[in-house]
């Protein structure tokens, strides 16, 4: 009698699972990991449980989570991105310089940090498929060169500062209570998550990511559609740094330092494989949520920097972990 | 009716030469083995007929039209399918996606979003596919990476018949499997000659190469060896001009 | 031919005399943290002013960032297969440089500490010996920065006060962060310090605490950044949730975003160190040594708040030497 229940509670549970996986897209564990650190936070700081604080947190992860977005793309595809975080940087400057250095109209500073960050990332990708020298090397030498630039742009690599009002309101504006940046994130993971998860596209990257050989004998491009996942990538570090510059007022060519670990943690913590095949868009984003409120409950709570930085590694280790045991256990089932 | 003209195809790679000017002509609704030792320019030969490799000289025409140029799905629109000894499956994606790869139906999601990959046509189409091959399958929701090699196998096949192929090619399909799934590929074999579509069989296993086909061509060193009715030839005379002994 | 072998000669004996001339100028070399960074631009253009008005020569070098402890030490020791004169070195940490600077000491070479960023006693205990240590004193600033505060917001004001210190273990942001608190304690004591967090020197960081604490404690009175760009980041938030009348926001540095800022009537103020001073009293300093003159071990080049009042104004006299 009481196998038999057991066996169905492990039933139910795993069709949960199946459905949150195939359906909503999000793991089921993460959801959880998610929710267990918001209940401990509302027990530990009566301030943290509120509207107000909820749009906080979704601030606080929007440049990240825009970064977690391309990083989820590349990871699913099998490869990697490290120049998120100096690309973010570079687009800022790119921006902040066309419009307050040149005094160009005040677009010129979204369009400049857009197309410097597709543009660094189209260089990506062009050398990737064009010289076969691994994204990892690629990205790493992008990473210093679009922290040289930025920094070279920047007058005495200082930050240029006081941008156009329209530009400032990308980043502190507030249409219907609700700040810009979180509904930049909002609708740039929605259009994502279609792309990822429906379109054609999406499975191609998957596909490409889980076996690129199989995805070339199928006739799909692999070396096109690499070359457009870099780019988008590059185009979504240049949204952050849109989104970064805006809400600090400037254009900051040391914006974005080590933001592309940050992003791909996020990413991993959320369920996608760092070796390809598997992304999900949602569960980066569940995954820069995890790492925003616990960052915000520990400013909230005021825990000193050093005990900071060892409570951030143990739940990036402990999400991981109930992340892992869940599939061992598929595994072997 | 010639489907498949291949004509003086040269590849090499590198200083190596893999090819050597190869002639072989394919007729429709007919199963040819393709045999040789390892190394003999086998699966290079029929990956310039794919796509997926380029070739260095000759030229291979397909119903009539010249393939020069053509991308490998560009082939397998016109009816080109391959079935890969390592079965080009991508292991995390489900049984559909795998099908349907490189060719996902699309629909408008609510009426106005483009683009969006029909996924309850395909999960139906797969579905209808791996029963018409008679196989089971646990779940076509799981990832393939989860089934056994044989049922892998099947996933491989579905994908090759699904879209009404002209040519099929498969490169050691019995290789990895038991002896009653090995059985049941000789027989999809001949049902795919009854329904008119040209087989090219690349295997090892000479028994199962005298069981099926109308016809064994031998690839050695880069060149046709011989080109032999199966009915008029034995065992030992293939294996001769194999390792070259005539 | 002639001509060429008279171009030939004639340029391998410029070449050679240039080179003489050169042995003859003492040549000091300067090792920096790095230029991605208008602190050290100005430290910079401080030297060359220094170095023009003394007369002598020197060659500057950095690193890619101020994290880059290592290749710092690295490129400490290339340095010094050239034979400065004087090795005038802004180390990254208080250790990192010790190895180059006690070999620096082996060849008689003088060494003096820029911006105080060794400390005494671990050099002495090293057995590394220093001419003199010359930079603004950072707890003075934070210091400043609170008697600021104090002034402006009235000795019995009362509120929560926020503290961002810079990146975690930094030596510089935890000095300017504990003068603030230490001097508040005294100077205002009814002004409470609630939070004390890392901003890690990183703007958006600090735009994201600033909202956290906002949360918490709606009625913030104080911010204290332990450099310019935090405080600016705090700023936008500031102003984004209508706060900018409430709260006093004080940053370190005086770079030339922060003055900006200020004149629009933004930041209320910035404790500006006044790095072109210290490089040009680094520089002025080592002409004494060399020439056998004494010199405190430790010189403190005086920090000055400004203000929107200061600014405008501009009647400071050390104004100028703020870049």
């Amino acid at each position: 009698m009481t196998a038999i229940d057991t066996a169905g509670r492990g039933d139910a549970w795993r069709r949960l699972q199946f459905f949150f996986d195939s359906k909503v897209h999000v793991r089921l564990e993460s959801l959880i990991v998610l929710a267990l650190l918001c209940v401990a936070m509302t027990v530990l700081s009566p301030y943290f449980l509120s509207v107000s604080n909820f749009l906080n947190i979704l601030l606080a992860t929007s440049t990240i989570g825009v970064l977690a977005i391309g990083a989820t793309l590349i990871l699913s595809s099998a490869g990697l991105d490290l120049s998120l975080g100096s690309v973010l940087g570079l687009s800022g400057v790119a921006g902040a310089y066309l419009s307050v250095e040149l005094e160009w109209p005040w677009f010129m500073a979204i369009i400049g940090a857009l197309g410097s960050g597709a543009l660094a990332g189209y260089i990506n990708g062009q050398l990737i498929t064009r010289t076969r020298i691994p994204a990892f090397i690629v990205t790493l030498g992008m990473l210093g060169i679009a922290r040289g630039v930025a920094l070279i742009i920047a007058p005495n690599g200082g930050a240029i500062y006081g941008l156009p009002d329209i530009v400032v309101y990308l980043g502190q504006g507030r249409p219907f209570g609700v700040p810009t940046p979180v509904v930049i994130l909002v609708l740039t993971a929605l259009i994502a998550h279609y792309v990822l998860a429906y379109s054609r596209f999406g499975m191609h990257t998957l596909a490409m990511g889980d076996n690129e050989g199989a995805a070339r004998a199928t006739g799909i491009p692999v070396e096109r559609l690499r070359r457009e996942l870099y780019a988008i990538s590059g185009l979504l570090a240049g949204l952050a740094g849109l989104i970064f510059m805006a809400r600090v007022n400037a254009g900051d060519p040391t914006a974005g330092y080590t933001y592309e670990l940050t992003a791909i943690t996020a990413t991993i913590i959320g369920g996608t494989s760092l070796f390809g095949g598997r992304g999900s868009i949602l569960g980066a984003l569940v995954g820069a949520l995890i790492m925003g409120v616990l960052q915000n409950g520990l400013n909230l709570l005021a825990v000193q920097s050093y005990y900071q930085q060892i409570a951030i590694g143990a739940v990036l280790i402990i999400a991981v972990y109930i992340d892992q045991l869940q599939s061992e256990r598929e595994r072997k089932s | 009716m010639t489907l498949l003209e291949v004509k003086a195809v040269a590849k090499h790679f590198g200083a190596v030469q893999v090819l050597n000017g190869v002639d072989l002509t394919i007729e429709a609704g007919t199963v040819t083995g393709l045999v040789g030792d390892n190394g003999a320019g086998k699966s290079t030969l029929m990956k310039t007929i794919t796509g997926l490799y380029g070739t260095d000289g000759g030229e291979i025409r397909f119903d009539g039209k010249p393939m020069t140029g053509l991308n490998p799905g560009q082939r397998r629109a016109l009816g080109i399918e391959m079935i890969y000894q390592d079965l080009a499956l991508a292991r995390q994606q489900d049984v559909a996606a795998n099908i349907f790869l490189g060719r996902e139906p699309v629909k408008w999601a609510f009426g106005i979003l483009p683009g969006f990959v029909d996924k309850a046509k395909m999960d139906a189409d797969a579905r209808k596919m791996i029963d018409r091959l008679g196989a089971r399958i646990p779940s076509i929701h799981r990832p393939v990476g989860m089934f056994s090699g044989g049922q892998q196998q099947t996933v491989a096949i579905a994908r090759a018949l699904t879209f009404n192929p002209k040519l099929v090619i498969m490169d050691e399909p019995t290789a990895a499997l038991a002896v009653r799934e090995v059985e049941s590929v000789l027989k999809l074999i001949r049902q795919m000659r009854d329904e008119g579509i040209a087989v090219i069989l690349i295997s090892h296993r000479l028994n199962d190469v005298f069981e099926v086909t109308d016809r064994i061509v031998v690839l050695r060193q880069g060149r046709i060896e011989a080109d032999l009715q199966t009915g008029k030839t034995q065992m030992r005379e293939v294996v001769g001009y194999i390792v070259g002994a005539h | 031919m002639t001509k060429l072998k008279t171009v030939l000669l004639a340029s391998v004996l410029i070449a050679f005399g240039s080179a003489a001339a050169a042995a003859d100028k003492p040549i000091y070399g300067v090792l920096m943290k790095t230029l991605a960074n208008p602190f050290w631009g100005a430290m910079e253009q401080g030297v060359k002013a220094g170095a023009k008005a003394a007369g002598v020569e020197y060659y500057l070098q950095a690193v890619e960032s101020d994290q880059a402890a290592e290749p710092q030490l690295n490129t400490c020791n290339t340095m010094l297969e050239k034979k400065p004169a004087v090795m005038i070195t802004a180390a990254i940490n208080s250790t990192i440089l010790l190895p180059c600077l006690k070999r620096a000491n082996e060849m008689k070479i003088p060494v003096v500490d820029l911006d105080n960023n060794l400390d005494p006693k671990v050099t002495k205990d090293a057995g590394v010996n220093i001419a003199f240590h010359i930079g603004s004193n950072n707890e003075t600033a934070g210091a400043q920065g609170a008697d600021y505060v104090a002034k402006k917001v009235g000795k019995d004001a009362k509120g929560p006060v926020l503290v961002i210190e810079g990146l975690s273990g930094n030596i510089t942001g935890q000095r300017r962060a504990k003068g603030f608190a230490e001097e508040l304690k005294k100077v205002a004591p009814g002004l409470e310090v609630v939070a004390s967090l890392p901003g890690d020197w990183d703007r958006g960081k600090a735009a994201n605490i600033t909202n956290d604490i906002l949360t918490k404690y709606p009625d913030l009175k104080v911010i204290f950044a332990a450099n310019d760009g935090m405080a600016l980041g705090a700023v936008e938030t500031v102003f984004a949730a209508n706060k900018g009348k409430q709260v006093t926001i004080v940053g370190v540095d005086g770079n030339s975003d922060a003055v900006k800022s200020i004149k629009a009537g933004r930041l209320t103020a910035s404790v500006a160190q006044l790095p072109y001073l210290v490089g040009k009293q680094a520089v002025e300093n080592v002409k004494k040594v060399v020439a056998g003159g004494k010199v405190d071990e430790v010189i403190y080049v005086p920090t000055l708040v400004l203000t929107k009042d200061v600014l405008e104004k501009g009647t400071e006299p050390m104004l100028k030497y703020v870049k």
